[in-house]
């Protein structure tokens, strides 16, 4: 499972790396950083729920 | 009266802040995905539309005419729309990103602590009038380096734009100029001052703040000041209100925050949504549109109905009731697109610190027997909410 950014759809909500912090972080404008490409194993709930959480659906998971 | 009737009513959005049950009304409003208030605006009622709309900001602009509150120049970042927005945002975002806000956790506590003590020992309160008005208040004094001697000031200015006295926008203009030739002046003054004695708070690193080497105006500053006070002290306010009010009168609610701190997070983001304290923001057409078959004209004012979307089930089941572990909850209480609330990260901090300190003082308290809450009109805030609770230290 891969987590996708669209960065050009972020605005800084900061749903996705208070919900999940070692998955996603912040830039200095406070915008999502992805710390992982991969989802690691076991965490992929976790990652629905940064993604899920965004409400300018800027993240997305595949596979 | 059925809905068109009703919506015919100037005073309709109005309703929709200070209605007792919001929901209900949203959810009559859904009946259709457009209304157009006859030779005033149109409104979006529908999650899909609105979320549409916030993401165009060159169709659906947030440009001055949009917000008229006794501003002579755009408020900024607010009435300033893409690709000039982008320059302040670049500016005003890393200040208040997270991190930095987060970090004021600390000195917020002790002010929503010794907010508290004033009346603690007595067993009861206004939480409107003795906490909700004054904390977000005293926040922003603290953060801008501003003395805490002049929070009725800031109040009044506050309240002379937002909550000016008269029935119409006419009655109410003569108000809202006189309070915002106030706060000029005082933003003014205290520049001026700055510059002789410079000092290390918010206001100091927007005054040195740069982009591509050159440094905001002083009238740029001004702007930014004005939208704080009427952007960033009543909306924090509406909230705490709203999410007291709520608590107040769902005990079941009230016992799930108090007895475990890491309910409250996720409850405020859920009360957020279900209360959206700011239950609609203003855009005005940069071209013409049409929704769903009606059309909507160049130079028309839209009203993007957050309260109305924060509770359309089509694509998110189940916001139609109260979940304090709602996940996900991808809510519009912020806004969302390039205008998403600046000051969200630095309102999620004084009500998670207010919640917290809160609860751990008074886990217990109800509405005082008799009480009949009224919400106030345009913010979704309390006239009163008195509340009584077995005396704590």
């Amino acid at each position: 499972m891969r987590i996708r950014l669209d960065a050009d759809r972020c605005q800084g909500h900061g749903r996705c790396y208070v919900l999940a912090p070692d998955l996603f972080d912040a830039d200095d404008y406070g915008h999502c950083v992805l710390l992982v490409d991969e989802v690691p194993a076991g965490r992929e709930d976790d990652a629905r729920t940064g993604v899920e959480n965004c409400p300018e659906q800027a993240l997305s998971l595949e596979g | 009266m059925d809905v068109e009737d009703e919506l015919q009513s100037p005073s309709l959005m109005v309703d929709l802040a200070s209605a007792d049950d919001p929901r209900a009304m949203s959810e009559m409003l859904r009946q259709q995905r457009v209304h157009n208030i006859e030779g005033m605006f149109h409104l979006l009622t529908h999650r899909q539309d609105v979320e549409a709309a916030l993401r165009r900001p060159a169709v659906f602009t947030s440009g001055p005419e949009a917000v008229q509150l006794g501003n002579i120049r755009p408020l900024i970042p607010l009435s300033v729309d893409p690709p000039k927005h982008v320059k302040y945002r670049r500016i005003l975002d890393p200040l208040f990103a997270p991190r930095h806000m987060t970090a004021l956790e600390g000195e917020v506590a002790e002010l929503v602590n010794s907010t508290i003590d004033n009346f603690a020992a007595s067993g009861t309160c206004d939480f409107h009038e003795d906490f909700a008005v004054p904390l977000p208040c005293t926040v922003f004094l603290r953060l801008m380096g501003l003395p805490l001697e002049d929070l009725d000031l800031f109040l009044a200015m506050k309240d002379g734009i937002i909550r000016p006295s008269g029935a119409t926008m006419e009655d109410q203009a003569p108000t809202r100029k006189k309070t915002a030739e106030n706060i000029y002046a005082y933003f003014e003054k205290t520049l001026e001052q700055r510059r002789r004695a410079p000092t290390e708070d918010l206001l100091a690193r927007i005054m040195v703040s740069e982009v591509d080497g050159v440094r905001l105006t002083d009238e740029e500053i001004l702007d930014i000041c004005f939208l704080f006070i009427i952007a960033g002290l009543d909306t924090v306010t509406d909230t705490l209100d709203c999410i007291f009010g709520h608590l107040s009168q769902n005990p079941d609610h009230r016992r799930q925050v108090a007895g475990d701190e890491s309910v409250i997070p996720s409850a405020i983001e859920e009360l957020l949504r279900w209360e959206s304290p700011v239950p609609a923001v203003p855009r005005v057409l940069g071209e013409d549109v049409e929704i769903d078959g009606c059309p909507m004209k160049a130079g028309e004012h839209v009203m993007l109905l957050i309260g109305a979307a924060n509770t359309d089930t089509t694509d998110h089941p189940g916001v139609d009731s109260v979940d304090l572990m709602r996940n996900p909850n991808p809510h519009l209480a912020f806004g969302g697109g390039v205008h998403r609330c600046l000051g969200s990260h630095l309102a999620r901090v004084e009500l998670r610190v207010a919640m917290r300190e809160w609860h751990k003082r008074i886990p217990e308290y109800e509405l005082v027997p008799g009480t009949v809450l009224e919400y106030t009109e345009g913010l979704r805030s309390l006239h009163h909410l008195p509340l009584q609770f077995p005396p704590a230290p």
